[in-house]
């Protein structure tokens, strides 16, 4: 079996955990480090160049290097023009369909660029693996976490930045929960909590109950655009206002980096000592540099209107799942951007509770989404998790209203159903607009996907009966299908368009990658091949090693038989060593024809050793 | 020799796609091979838990039932299943999670039962537009009221004051509101009592029962329109 693993897609850093003897670990690189900035280099020619040394080609080549992209993931360009504003990389697409971003003279659409940073984690970890001397290392399914709050279309780019890289994206699960499943493991608690996840971009609460190994997600909130970045660009666009003002308008985009650096500097700085300075290096635009003093209180000053945006959410929060704050048993922080002394004491204040942060709140997601990858493919019971949909889900009805049909919090899988009819005499389709989001009116909700009905025989207004039928599925993905009643025309989609990639062009950028990595499907091949070698020998040799091998030679054998096998065996375990695929395929079918009688009567044995002593009324 | 009986399978059986056995649509699993069952558009969400068709539910009792039945057949445990059955896993956990959430609040619990009794939904009554007989005075007075507070807020007149004035308005409402909730519990007993009584004497309990949500549902709204009342005279 090959291996799974859990990752953490982060807006700055990405993550990636595997589960080893029942427990989860993050997998580091050889200097310890597991953090994987998810920022990626695009070279001239093509090549491609993800974390670390991404990020230091910030400074140096800052329009072929591009991060934060997770923002921009499942959003049409009429969403991102504040984010935009702020980002140096060029930033495109046609109004009412998918971003685009332009890097290096190419263009890329967000879960392109996703796909980038998943190959890396899905590279890292196969490294890993192949140095811990598995013969089986290769990584094809994960379980990826995404911000609770991502509505449908984020979650489907997301599903396909998976798809991208290769990966089998076995379930998408929301970033607090995964935290909550990690930090359940490691505390063995029961209880109600509240996850308080602050990171990069996203902002994320959740309440959960916690009760013999089931996470029961009882409500969820957040902003999938309030993030440390947004303190980031805050402090940026401080500096360069006190550096020069309107020279600085139109700054270039390495300047912009090299201030944004010395900011994040301070920021961190600032979460451990009382004061700082700030030291930006001298840039074209800045050649004397600059440097001021910078104390907590100042910059808490400056954060202190984003840090409560994050109250609201809570709040609401805790009304929908029907508690107050003194119910809340444990808070467990979560995020880069909760080691801020101010967000510490803010989300103590709200809860009138010291919340918690035992785990590293950089690593823990990434550690849960590897337990729930591991529950996935290994059947273990013992832990559950029922997570919420975010969003209300609905369609457009009469008037530009918003009929709900999934409400805000339902847990998940759900499904709901609601009758429709037409409103004019003959109509023969009706159009289906379905919608994401809590406000009455459509203009003021998501759209996620417009879809037509046809084919309805004419009839007078409000004779048909149109039933919509919404299915959430345990990632959180919506499909939708409508159906005439009367007779019976059904039509089924899952929800994609409007701001995702249609499953054309999915596979589309999937063959070009393809064609770029050649080497990485020989690789692929080769691994295949290697498997079924193994599949075929480990069989052989488990068949060999029974007590009573010698009294079926004797009983059913020909002559000559017993020494085929042996010679096909050895010769199948040496192609196994090699690396030529052709050869183990041939090796591998050799000794798959030659211990075809073995296997049969092997096989008859087992069935009538299990039968032995059972009735046939039984059977 | 007799010829072997056919057998005959009534619509309360399901059929398992694995084996072809027989199985009562309340069971989640083949009797005979264990497989997951495809969910039947026969049943209700009482049944579906184990549960009698009472509207007394001990929520600690529905909520041991959903986790046992959460645990087996979430879609995170079919993931290597075949197609049907992990089908079957997704139909079966979203059926579930939604009879959990309606059996868990009492009033959608009461309209389920309705529904599943054959009476139409109180959702699809235009219960806004027609005044309830049984509350014609106090809406009659209500509005007057309100009107009057209207026309003072209009004219200026002081926060506070009308403030007091829309409090006690509330107060009757409130009264009535408390009453029907009452009702609605006796109704509720009457109903989960007279589980062997004739259908007729049944259907009378129901049919009460929907007028009360009716009328709550209006007295809902005149509590809304009391709070709006309320908003517009801003923060004191």
């Amino acid at each position: 079996m090959s291996k799974v693993v859990g990752i953490d897609l982060g807006t700055t850093n990405s993550l990636v955990a595997c589960v080893k003897d029942g427990a989860p670990f993050v997998i580091r690189d050889a200097s310890g480090d597991a953090l994987v900035p998810s920022t990626v280099f695009i070279g001239g020619d093509g090549a491609v160049i993800v974390g670390r040394e991404a990020q230091r080609r910030l400074l140096t080549a800052s329009a072929s290097t591009v991060y934060s992209v997770k923002r921009f993931m499942g959003q049409g360009i009429e969403d991102v023009h504040e984010d935009a504003s702020l980002l140096p990389f060029g930033i495109g697409g046609d109004p009412g369909g998918v971003v685009r971003l332009s890097v290096a003279g190419q263009e890329f659409t967000p879960p392109e660029i996703s796909a980038f940073v998943l190959r890396e984690l899905k590279r890292r970890a196969e490294e890993y693996f192949r140095e811990q001397g598995e013969f089986d290392f290769e990584i094809d399914r994960a379980v990826i976490t995404v911000p609770a709050y991502f509505n449908d279309a984020q979650r489907t780019a997301t599903r396909d930045a998976g798809r991208l890289a290769g990966l089998e994206v076995l379930r998408i699960i929301n970033e607090p929960t995964a935290a909550a499943l990690a930090y359940g493991m490691a505390e063995r608690d029961r209880g109600t909590i509240a996850v308080y996840d602050f990171g990069g971009g996203t902002f994320d609460v959740s309440i959960l109950r916690v009760e013999d190994g089931v996470f029961q997600v009882l409500s969820t909130n957040g902003d999938t655009h309030l993030g440390g970045d947004d303190i980031d660009a805050l402090l940026t666009a401080e500096v360069r206002r006190e550096i020069a003002g309107a020279a600085l308008e139109d700054g270039n985009a390495e300047m912009i980096q090299v201030i944004r650096k010395a900011a994040i500097q301070a920021k961190w700085d600032l979460s451990s000592e009382e004061e700082t300075e700030l030291c930006v290096e001298p840039v074209v635009g800045i050649p004397e540099g600059y440097r001021r003093r910078i104390t907590r209180a100042d910059f808490e000053r400056m954060i202190v209107p984003l840090v409560e945006r994050t109250l609201g959410p809570c709040r609401q929060a805790l009304t929908d799942a029907g508690l107050g704050p003194k119910d809340i048993e444990e808070v467990v922080l979560v995020g880069g951007s909760t080691r801020i002394p101010l967000v510490r004491r803010l989300v103590h204040e709200l809860f009138d509770r010291k919340p918690h942060s035992d785990l590293n709140p950089d690593e823990v997601v990434a550690l849960g989404a590897a337990v729930q990858a591991d529950i996935l493919v290994s059947g273990r019971r013992e832990m559950l998790l029922l997570d919420v949909t975010p969003l209300s889900l609905g369609i457009e009805t009469m008037g530009g209203v918003m009929s709900k049909i999934i409400l805000r919090n339902s847990t998940i899988p759900a499904s709901g159903r609601e009758m429709f009819t037409s409103f004019a005499d003959n109509q023969t389709a009706v159009d289906v607009h379905v919608l994401q989001g809590e406000r009455e009116l459509v203009a003021d909700c998501r759209s996620l996907a417009r879809f037509r009905l046809r084919g309805i025989p004419p009839m007078p207004a409000g004779m048909p009966r149109i039933e919509v039928h919404f299915q959430i599925d345990a990632n959180g993905i919506l499909s939708v299908s409508a159906k005439e009643l009367r007779t019976a025309i059904e039509q089924t989609i899952e929800v994609k368009p409007s701001y995702g990639l249609t499953d054309e062009e999915v596979e589309r950028m999937l063959i070009e990658s393809f064609e770029h990595a050649e080497t990485d499907v020989e690789a692929r091949l080769l691994i295949e091949a290697r498997n079924e070698a193994e599949t075929v020998i480990h069989a052989t040799e488990k068949s060999l090693r029974r007590p009573d091998f010698d009294q079926l030679v004797a009983e059913t054998f020909e002559p000559g038989e017993r020494e085929r096998i042996g010679q096909a065996l050895s010769e199948a375990k040496l192609a196994l060593g090699g690396a030529d695929r052709d050869l183990m395929l041939q090796k591998t079918e050799a000794l798959n024809k030659a211990t075809r009688q073995l296997a049969e009567v092997v096989m008859n044995r087992s069935v009538r050793e299990a039968l032995a002593g059972k009735n046939v009324r039984d059977v | 020799m007799t010829p072997e009986p056919i057998p005959v399978r009534s619509v309360s059986m399901l059929e398992c796609r694995n084996c072809g056995a027989g199985s009562p649509v309340d069971k989640h699993f083949c009797q005979q091979c264990s497989r997951i069952l495809a969910l039947s558009r026969q049943g209700d969400y009482f049944s579906f838990l184990g549960l009698p068709r009472r509207l007394g539910v001990d929520s600690q009792d529905l909520e041991r039932r959903f986790l046992d039945l959460s645990r087996k057949f979430h879609p995170d445990y079919f993931y290597n299943a075949p197609p049907a059955e992990r089908l079957a896993s997704l139909e079966r956990s979203s059926y579930l999670n939604d009879a959990y959430r309606t059996l868990k609040n009492p009033s959608a619990r009461i309209e389920y039962l309705l529904a599943v009794e054959g009476l139409p939904s109180v959702a699809s009554d235009e219960g806004g537009v027609q005044v309830p007989p049984a509350l014609l005075e106090e809406v009659f007075a209500l509005n007057e009221e309100l009107d009057e507070i209207r026309e003072l807020r209009e004219s200026g007149g002081e926060t506070d004051a009308l403030r007091s004035r829309l409090d006690a308005a509330r107060t009757p409402i409130e009264r009535k509101r408390d009453e029907h909730e009452r009702v609605i519990r006796e109704l509720g007993d009457r109903w989960d009592g007279e589980a062997g009584s004739p259908s007729g004497d049944r259907l009378a309990t129901l049919t009460a029962l929907r007028e009360q949500l009716l009328e709550r549902k209006y007295i809902d709204n005149l509590l809304a329109t009391i709070d709006r009342e309320a908003a517009g005279l801003g923060v004191s």
